[in-house]
């Protein structure tokens, strides 16, 4: 680890509506009909940068993938207090799966900041829920990497953070350099101020990559490269289904519990029909 | 001349509307029922410059354009217009003055203070007996030695019951109105200084509106702001700004009612539709939008003008005469959009409804604006 620490946050711009519409066709969103904003939990993940760097020094150099226009989240990571912010945009980037875009910001990641102590991830997006990007980023840069996190203190090379996995509280410790996703439970964003947008737009500077700068073959980048394929893209609609159980009190427990043993088991954690014998 | 907002100007508006929606939106109704005006965000709002947002970056100011510093009004008003009021008239009129007018001395001592929110600007012309006539001030500035003693009244004074620092018009000589017009910078807690009983206004009510006495204030003359007879000068200069200021406020008010509107039309079910099926209905809409849109380009027209450093006493009144007219009519609307509901304090139009009203009233009557455009549409050469 050097002398000042080095953060990576990479982020992701997304809709800032509530639904958006499909293109049939693709299978993708039709994101240029709404405004950007900031993915919620990469803004999460900022924010805790911020606070690590403002409790230890260091720069913060904020990533982003997508059309030019993205530059705006960056803009705005940047009047938060960042350092500095990198623009991955090509045409040949385009229609990224989770896979490809994490080896994408791997090798920038690499290029830019090879000397990263900490990189930092939102633990999903609102606009995909996959929660890949992260883990996949730090296989792909080959460092500890530690999703659905919520709270971090560093000390010296070590990291200790908490974080919530199948309603236990985990309190995990990595060696740097590593990576985080961090959750929305904790580091509530601070409010941008005037000076810090004006500040960014008058001397903040912003590097633009495309697939030649970073010396990529644009073969294994954007949709071309990417081994998903999306089928089917749908909103999900809850569905009541009641079913009614008749015959004698006796039948019918006997029959709710043959079709409904395991939920209700789950209910009273227990297994109702092993507690029986 | 191209009209798409800049990345700036959309990440302004971005930053503003998150904050009003989140900080204001929730208590904007109880604030206006108890005519309270939220000191607990406006503490907030200081860190974030929101009382600098034109002051140079020396100052702690954030230094923005103009069209900046509108945005950030009118995302206020969107929400809450009795704050976005306290803070355009802070900027505009309270401390634009200062940074104008005042000497380097006054500059360093009062603009850092004012550019924090630690003082609260307010602007003081309007009497009982002036108000469209600038010149017929009677706050008396008697010169004694070093200082100035001044006696009179002020009324409807925005901020005056919090504000800090109060920019007084007073008349040092009576013969010579008009050339004896003086602004003096008076702070809080100046022996013979006080605020009167908060104004009970039809809307705007979270904003506590007052009067301010002076009697037998000693003001020593670094507080005098320019020279003796600067007073008119400085008043117009300022209530050019501040006309941009409620030109926003005005199209912020209107762009909330709108909006509200447009919700409402898409929820209400009237013969088993929503009303936003009925002509009618889109017809007020497509008006609605319209006006909105026109008053936006107005006031942008303005900002750029004045950012160039040409005069822009006109546009300014052409901004304010109507986003203001226009910001009265689409309240109106919005509240016909809602029927009886919207007559209700249940919903917020019948707030947008009250405090547009104002907008053609203060920092110049729409009559009074209509006197600065006709004066430059007369004095054009043909």
């Amino acid at each position: 680890m050097s002398d000042i620490l080095k953060l990576v946050v990479c982020i992701k711009q997304v809709p800032a509506v509530s639904e958006l519409p499909w293109d049939a066709a693709t299978g993708t969103l039709k994101r240029d009909l709404a405004e950007g904003m900031i993915n919620p939990a990469c803004k999460h993940a900022l924010e805790a940068a911020l606070q690590l760097k403002e409790r230890h020094g260091g720069r913060i150099v904020v990533f982003t993938m997508g059309p030019p226009m993205a530059e705006e989240v960056l803009r705005e990571a940047m009047a938060m207090g960042a350092d500095q912010g990198v623009l991955l945009t090509d045409r040949a980037m385009a229609g990224a799966d989770t896979s490809v875009t994490s080896f994408t910001l791997a090798r920038a990641v690499a290029g830019v900041c090879p000397d990263f102590d900490l990189v930092m991830c939102g633990n999903r997006t609102i606009d995909s829920e996959t929660a890949q990007v992260g883990p996949q980023l730090a296989e792909e840069l080959k460092i500890p990497g530690a999703a659905n996190v919520h709270q971090l203190t560093l000390s010296g090379k070590i990291l200790r953070l908490e974080r919530l996995s199948d309603n236990f509280l985990e309190t995990l410790e990595m060696d740097l350099p590593g990576l985080v996703t961090i959750s929305t439970r904790e580091y509530f964003p601070r409010y941008v101020s005037m000076e810090g947008i004006q500040d960014t737009f008058d001397k903040g500077t912003i590097l633009s990559l495309g697939a030649k700068d970073l010396g990529l073959d644009i073969n294994l980048l954007g949709s071309k490269a990417s081994p998903t394929r999306i089928l089917d893209v749908y909103s999900p609609t809850a569905k009541k289904n009641n079913v009614v159980l008749k015959g004698s009190p006796k039948k019918i427990v006997e029959e709710l519990f043959t079709r409904f043993g395991d939920k209700i088991g789950g209910v009273i954690r227990k297994d109702i029909k092993k507690a029986d014998t | 001349m191209n009209f798409n907002p800049c990345m700036k100007h959309k990440l302004v508006r971005k930053t503003v509307r998150l904050f009003a929606e989140t900080e204001l939106s929730p208590i904007a109704h109880e604030i206006d029922r108890d005519a309270r005006l939220p000191m607990e965000v406006l503490y907030k709002m200081g860190p974030l410059n929101y009382f600098g947002l034109q002051a140079p970056k020396k100052y702690g100011g954030a230094a923005m354009d103009s069209i900046s510093y509108a945005i950030a009004v009118e995302e206020l008003s969107r929400v809450c217009a009795a704050v976005g009021l306290c803070v355009s008239v802070h900027n505009s009129v309270g401390l634009f003055p200062i940074l104008k007018f005042g000497t380097r001395e006054q500059q360093d001592r009062f603009i850092p203070r004012l550019a924090s929110g630690e003082y609260i600007g307010a602007f003081s012309l309007t009497e009982a007996n002036a108000g469209s006539d600038a010149g017929g001030v009677e706050t008396h500035a008697v010169k004694d030695g070093d200082s100035y003693i001044i006696n009179g009244t002020k009324i409807f004074v925005t901020n005056g019951g919090i504000c800090d620092l109060a920019l007084i018009f007073a008349v040092a000589d009576f013969n010579h109105p008009r050339q004896s017009t003086s602004v003096f910078m008076i702070q809080k807690g100046q022996a013979g200084f006080s605020v009167g009983e908060i104004e009970d206004l039809c809307g705007m009510r979270a904003n506590p509106v007052s009067s301010l006495f002076l009697e037998d204030c000693r003001v020593p003359r670094s507080q005098l702001l320019g020279k003796v007879g600067d007073g008119l000068k400085i008043g117009l200069a300022a209530l050019d700004a501040g006309r941009i200021g409620i030109a926003v406020q005005a199209l912020g008010i209107a762009q909330g009612a709108f909006d509200a509107a447009v919700k409402y039309s898409k929820e209400r079910q009237q013969f088993n539709k929503p009303i936003a099926s009925f002509q009618t209905i889109q017809n007020y809409l497509a008006d609605m939008a319209t006006w909105i849109d026109a008053a936006r380009l107005l006031v942008y027209r303005a900002c750029a003008v004045k950012d160039s450093g040409r005069p822009y006493s006109a546009e300014a009144a052409m901004a304010k005469l109507y986003c203001s007219e226009m910001a009265t009519r689409v309240t109106n609307m919005a509240v016909q959009v809602h029927g009886g509901y919207g007559y209700s304090k249940e919903y917020d139009v019948e707030r947008y409804f009250r405090d547009a009203k104002v907008t053609e009233i203060y920092e110049g009557t729409s009559e009074v604006q209509r006197m600065v455009i006709s004066r430059a549409v007369l004095s054009k050469l043909t």
